[in-house]
């Protein structure tokens, strides 16, 4: 097998060996993919580790075979998206989504414009939970896990704004009843904004979308905490 | 077959060294028993004793065998003057290459979020408790360029303007020697967004 070139982003890195760094890409045509970077971290080795980061566009050349490719050339497509603080940190939350929900090598070309969009939206500053969510649909869309929000899922029956509604796993959404604790209830007027790609209007549809997103990725996370969120509560939680 | 054996041992254990492989072990291991008996005893003496009684400095985390570092312990160093680093190699490097007459906090890492490494993990409760005690006029970051870089750096500046110590960055830029136009972009752009004054 010769060497493929493709656009593509690190979502992660970790050293490897003595010189070398072990990164996992989400590549145009690939999907997400891990490669060897061989003596990226030399002096001499021309700027490369300081390529090989998150939100860094890249223009790369995969050669090898296996499961491990080796990264033969990398250049920069563009500058970085420059995400400083918060949003930084929903970058780094981002990436994590990417590599627990996405299999090896299963292209998600359209996903990965989503991606970007998401990543410019962080950049450019202002609101980020909207940027979230929305990457967040998109992500379980593009996984076969999305979900109609403007319907209730088993009878069909079309939202009402004024309703409340609750996600099930495997059920998908419903009516809320008087048993349902109000926390994880969901107001038809959120799943409607949701589904139309509005803005949340208030602090409430805001807590109700981050807690029924919440739920819908739950079941494909597993068990394992997300280490961003966990980073995030730490952060901010004790400051405000 | 036990003399066998342990000599297998040495070859194995000398892996443990960075950049040495299972060649290079072999002739470290033949090279110490043929012909320098007293370098390997005196190596493996202060191996051993090295990795019992090095710890932490509790005040600076870096690597020392007292309770405090040469550095925090030297009554001439400004205390007003903080240099927070990645690695206690980093602290040497500085000290070796500059007059920098402060302190220093090691870090041990950076955030690492998909990592899991946090706040905790490097201490940084410890950092803020020594900038609430007061006396640290200036935070110098000398911490490494890359994303997580740059969130630790910024984790680090919001403790310390919290405290309401000022807080500085080792500037970032062209190598002494190096060409421009072998630079990659990030650096340059870097580099051109800091000149200053000539
Ligand atoms: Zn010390």
């Amino acid at each position: 097998m010769g060497a493929s070139a493709c656009h593509g982003f690190v979502l992660h890195r970790h050293d490897y060996r003595d010189t070398s760094l072990l990164v996992e890409l989400f590549c145009v045509g690939r999907g997400r993919l891990p490669a060897v970077a061989r003596g990226a971290r030399r002096a001499r080795a021309g700027g490369r580790a300081a390529l090989l980061q998150p939100f860094q566009p890249l223009w790369l050349e995969l050669g090898g075979r296996g499961e491990v490719r080796t990264l033969t050339r990398v250049e920069a497509v563009g500058r970085p998206y420059a995400l400083a603080g918060r949003a930084l940190l929903c970058g780094f939350y981002v990436n994590e989504l990417l590599l627990r929900l996405l299999g090896r090598e299963d292209p998600h070309d359209a996903l990965l414009d989503d991606y970007q969009v998401a990543l410019a939206a962080l950049a450019a500053g202002g609101d980020l939970e909207p940027v979230l969510r929305r990457f967040e649909l998109r992500l379980l869309d593009a996984l076969g896990y999305g979900l109609a929000l403007a319907v209730e899922t088993a009878t069909g029956r079309p939202v009402r704004a004024t309703a409340d509604y609750v996600f099930e796993p495997e059920q998908g959404l419903r009516a809320a009843t008087a048993t349902d604790d109000p926390r994880a209830c969901c107001r038809g007027v959120t799943l409607l904004a949701l589904a139309a790609d509005a803005k949340p209007v208030d602090a409430e549809q805001r807590r109700e979308a981050r807690v029924l997103l919440r739920a819908m990725l739950a079941p494909h996370l597993g068990d394992r905490p997300l280490r961003t969120r966990a980073l995030f509560q730490q952060w901010y939680g004790r400051r405000g | 077959m036990s003399e066998r054996a342990l000599l297998d041992q040495l070859v194995d254990a000398l892996r443990c060294l960075p950049g040495v492989g299972p060649k290079s072990a072999q002739r470290i291991a033949f090279h110490l028993l043929e012909r320098d008996r007293a370098g390997g005893e005196r190596l493996a003496r202060v191996m051993a004793e090295a990795m019992t009684r090095i710890g932490r400095c509790e005040r600076c985390r870096t690597l020392t065998e007292r309770a405090r570092c040469a550095i925090c312990a030297d009554p001439s160093r400004d205390t007003g003057l903080l240099c927070v680093v990645e690695q206690p190699s980093e602290v040497v490097a500085i000290e070796q290459a500059t007059d920098f007459g402060g302190r220093y906090f090691v870090l041990g890492g950076r955030l690492s979020p998909l990592d899991g490494i946090g706040p905790a993990e490097l201490g940084l409760d410890r950092l803020e408790a020594l900038l609430a005690e007061g006396g640290v006029r200036e935070l110098v970051l000398a911490i490494s360029p890359t994303v997580e870089g740059g969130a630790t750096a910024q984790y680090v500046a919001e403790l310390a303007a919290a405290q309401g110590v000022a807080v500085t960055r080792i500037a970032q830029g062209v190598p002494l020697g190096g060409d421009l136009d072998a630079l990659d972009s990030g650096t340059l752009a870097l580099a051109l967004a800091g000149r200053r004054a000539f």
